[in-house]
């Protein structure tokens, strides 16, 4: 039962964000973004809600402490039913109070809906289980990471391409549905530098609570060495290991257990002389058993186009295809599997 | 606390020599299996029901120990995912909806009106075989693989997971047939059933909020059925719906899950409202304050409920016009449900307030429901809820109002019919002990799921960030003393059927009409056919002596 543990690779305590601070009333993280008027009103319908919380929960208390029953028989001290003036009050102060609220909720949520002409926009695209994000003027993708210019206007074009999910940054107070078929948008300024939760709000299967990004958010000069697109080209493997932990961990161990996908330990092996060779695999090609080499090729196909050649003992099970991962990143991948191999 | 009541029942006839009641006026399987009795039917929903409840309450148990760990502590991601459904899905669906109106609203509702059963003693017989399908259905859904999609079975992700999800959308459209047949039950007897004296106005609040409570059943609930179709025709036949692939919209399903489940949220209140209307009332001894309000209040919130269901969906990318008209009549709605509680609490104000465990209970849903509903004021607010949503603070929110004030308004029913159903009563220690352990533990469960629901934290999520770790041990320290205490309270009312320490006639001294019928009462309730001559709640005919009012 507790075996999972130890073969789930992805973890937060492994790689968590920052803890966010907490603000002067611990009840909402310290607000990152310009949607203040969110803080605001919270803070607004908390304190009415406390008032009247003390107002019923004093009245109650008062009551049973005094007129608690003494004896059997005791009668109320009071047979009133009504009392007008005293119900009008307390329709109408409630009514006045909640329409309040409603305006400055409605008028914060314009605020939160229009997107400003000068905004950056971004693509967020979800997939089970992962955040893939496109930038302006740059062919690199990201994933699993975002990075954001402090103080710039980001809006994002929300994409699906399976179920529902949401994109939620509660330091940013912002949150949208995404849906396969539409496109929604969503948009925030943030106001600090540091580095952010972005959540999965909407259920989506299996790994709902690890469909998670961290965002960063770092000043102009930063943000114009272009972080996302940072691949060490003397180090492949270390790039390819941060893509298989932002795509493909949640199916696929390093250590040897089966998950949702085959391990990638013994992709690779090595020979008798020690030299690192591809490993035999059976595969089935339209349903018909066949023995390959793992190679490149191999590989790249099985990452684009994955049902092309099922694995034999996993044909049940489906991934998810990632036709636009660059080819630098395939090979980082690869690189980052051969480090897995056993042997001499 | 012996004070509260005569120290002698007046009624002086013991057990054995009470006539023959409803529960030994004939035994073997055939006598309760085809019953027509409401009473009878209602025992067998009670019994029915809190099952359900347990087993709901043990899935709750299993989630909060496994959110102990940031990793989880016990099961896969999948696991969990299903079991936190399982969990909604038998509290919401085969306990909360049918537990009030089926069980209390069964075996009251007749006497209240001083009929001698419901209107359609055989509708009533098969509404409850349904919910029993219903059930099974459910439990066959877990063995056929189970379904992981949560208890709102959302497209597309309901349309792609494990084919289970037909089964349990099946047990979901038996169940809603029984809620409807129950449903329409309650709106015949009322109309036609009531006392000679009883009008309109003269009915407890009990009936008032079921007879609100059955206008939303059969409305409300055909859009359910009809949704869980649409989703089963969409798996087997992919006519295109809901599902993107084929072209169809899933946003369209949340409409429709929703039109359904926003009125089914005063589906499962509703009732609750009407038990502690009567409750407060009888152990404050006082008329209820605003009666008439109340019960037109109940009728408002059943009709405004009809067009507030878009605020479940105030992030999925509604018109601007949409999100007004959500917002405006979700605040809207809150002013007939404010006036319900300032009525309530304006009743045990210059009251006789008894201290026994009914009324213990209905001061505790007193305070839950004031946070449950001012919470949910918080909600309505549009950009806060756009922060909030799908957060633990909604759930945190909806647990104050399900688990919190639903259940524990059904657990003060119990408590308050429980001597009339059986006559017997409980240890009035020990349930004042229960009651005031599943309070804390209530409270200690969920206070810190607000405060860590407005820091962020989503629901439905088997796994989390660590900085939340503390809230969530917290809530599962508090889960495990709210199980203490429900497991007292199983023991002695229990217990109480075996010691079989006689109740009173009219143990708390209530006035309306089910307390003139004998303790249990016989096969057709009453020994002379009651007449109304009193306004409702008049407790100046009331004899505090005999606790007896004048038979008319
Ligand atoms: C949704 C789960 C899932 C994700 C995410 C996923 N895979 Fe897979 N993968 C599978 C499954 C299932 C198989 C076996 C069935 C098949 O071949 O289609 C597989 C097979 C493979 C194979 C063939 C392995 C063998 O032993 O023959 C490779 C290589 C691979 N995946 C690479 C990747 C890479 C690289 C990523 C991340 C970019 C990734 N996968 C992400 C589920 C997944
Ligand atoms: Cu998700
Ligand atoms: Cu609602």
């Amino acid at each position: 039962m507790f075996a999972h543990l130890i073969q789930d690779p992805k973890n937060y305590v492994e790689n968590p964000a920052r803890p966010p601070e907490v603000d002067a009333y611990g009840q909402l993280t310290k607000l990152a973004s310009t949607f203040s008027d969110v803080d605001g009103l919270f803070y607004f319908t908390y304190a009415v809600c406390v008032f009247f919380f003390v107002i019923i929960t004093g009245v109650l208390l008062y009551s049973v402490v005094v007129y608690r029953r003494k004896t059997f028989d005791q009668p109320a001290l009071s047979n009133v039913t009504h009392n007008t003036p005293l119900e009008v009050v307390w329709t109408v102060i409630p009514l006045i109070i909640v329409m309040v609220m409603f305006a400055w909720g409605f008028r914060g949520s314009l605020d939160m809906m229009t997107v400003p002409a000068d905004a950056r926009w971004y693509k967020a695209s979800a997939k089970q289980w992962n955040w893939t994000f496109n930038y302006p003027n740059s062919a690199a993708q990201s994933f699993g990471e975002l990075w954001l210019e402090k103080d710039k206007n980001a809006a994002f074009v929300l994409e699906s391409s399976d179920v529902l999910h949401a994109f939620y940054m509660p330091e940013m107070r912002v949150k949208r549905d995404v849906i396969p078929g539409r496109n929604q948008t969503i948009w925030f300024n943030p106001t600090k530098l540091g580095e952010f939760h972005l959540f999965c709000a909407e259920y989506c299967g299996n790994d709902h609570s690890k469909m998670y990004a961290k965002v960063h958010v770092v000043t102009a000069e930063e943000y114009a060495t272009k972080p996302w697109d940072k691949w060490d080209d003397a180090n492949p493997a270390k790039g390819g290991e941060a893509v298989y932990k932002a795509l493909c961990s949640s199916c696929h161990s390093v250590n040897g257990t089966p998950l949702v996908g085959p391990s990638w330990k013994g992709l690779f092996v090595k020979d008798a002389s020690g030299a690192l060779v591809g490993a035999q695999r059976e595969v089935l090609v339209n349903g018909a058993k066949q023995t390959i080499t793992v190679d490149q090729a191999y590989i790249t196909e099985s990452i684009k186009s994955p049902d092309a050649k099922k694995s034999v003992g996993f044909e049940k099970n489906n991934m998810t295809a990632f036709p636009a991962l660059e080819d630098k990143k395939i090979l980082g991948v690869i690189e980052y599997m051969k480090t897995l191999a056993e042997g001499k | 606390m012996t004070t509260n009541v005569p120290a002698v029942d007046v009624h002086g006839a013991a057990a054995e020599a009470r006539p023959k009641n409803f529960i030994n006026w004939s035994s073997g399987f055939m006598s309760w299996a085809g019953t027509l009795d409401h009473k009878r039917i209602g025992l067998m929903y009670l019994v029915g029901v809190s099952i359900a409840f347990l087993c709901g309450g043990l899935f709750a148990l299993l989630v909060r120990l496994h959110l102990w760990e940031p990793n989880g502590a016990l099961f896969s991601n999948a696991q969990y995912n299903q079991i936190f459904t399982l969990h909604g899905a038998f509290m919401v669906f085969i306990f909360v909806i049918p537990a009030i109106p089926g069980s209390l609203g069964n075996i009251i509702l007749p006497l209240m009106l001083g009929a001698k059963d419901v209107a359609l003693p055989r509708l009533n017989l098969l509404s409850f075989y349904l919910w029993l399908t219903g059930a099974v259905l459910a439990t066959l859904a877990i063995v056929l693989g189970g379904f992981d999609t949560g208890w709102t079975f959302y497209t597309p992700y309901s349309l792609y997971t494990n084919q289970a999800v037909v089964t349990i959308g099946l047990a979901v459209f038996v169940l809603g047939f029984s809620s409807i047949f129950t449903g329409l039950n309650f709106i015949v007897t009322t109309h036609k059933l009531r006392a000679p004296g009883m009008t309109w106005f003269r009915m407890p609040l009990f009936v008032w909020a079921l007879y609100a409570t059955s206008l939303l059943q059969v409305l409300a609930t055909p859009v359910l059925g009809i949704t869980v179709l649409l989703v089963a025709f969409e798996r087997l036949y992919h006519i295109g719906i809901f599902d993107p692939r084929l072209g169809g919209d899933p946003v369209l399903f949340e409409h429709f899950f929703w039109f359904y489940s926003h009125p089914a949220v005063y589906i499962m209140v509703l009732p609750a409202f009407g038990i502690i209307s009567e409750l407060v009332s009888v152990h404050s001894r006082k008329p209820l304050f605003g009666y008439k309000l109340i019960a037109f209040s109940s009728l408002a919130i059943a009709i405004i409920s009809f067009l507030v269901w878009g605020h479940h969906m105030f992030t999925s990318g509604q018109s601007t016009y949409a999100m007004f008209a959500f917002s405006f009549l979700t605040f809207f709605v809150a002013i007939p449900t404010a006036i319900k509680e300032f009525s309530w609490v304006a009743t045990v104000w210059k009251g006789s307030i008894a201290l026994n465990s009914p009324m213990l209970y209905t001061l505790a849903f007193l305070v839950i429901f004031a946070i449950g509903g001012l919470t949910g004021v918080i909600l309505g607010a549009l950009n806060v809820d756009i922060h909030l949503h799908d957060t633990y603070f909604v759930v945190a929110h909806f647990h104050y109002v399900m688990m919190g004030s639903i259940a524990l308004a059904f657990f003060a029913g119990v408590h308050h019919w429980w001597p009339k159903m059986f006559g017997v009563i409980y240890n009035e220690t020990l349930a004042k002990i229960a009651c005031g352990i599943i309070f804390i533990g209530f409270n200690t469960t969920f206070i810190p799921q607000f405060i860590m629901g407005s820091r962020g934290m989503p629901r439905r999520y088997a796994t989390y960030v660590p900085e939340y770790a503390p809230f969530h041990q917290a809530s599962t320290i508090g889960v495990i003393i709210l199980a203490v205490g429900i497991a007292l309270m199983v023991y002695y009312l229990v217990a109480s059927l075996f010691q079989r320490k006689k109740a009173m006639e009219n143990q708390w001294g209530g006035v309306t009409l089910e307390w003139l019928a004998p303790t249990p009462p016989p096969l057709e309730n009453f020994n002379e056919p009651p007449v109304v001559t009193n306004e409702v709640y008049d407790y100046s005919t009331l004899d505090l002596q005999t606790m007896r009012t004048p038979v008319k």
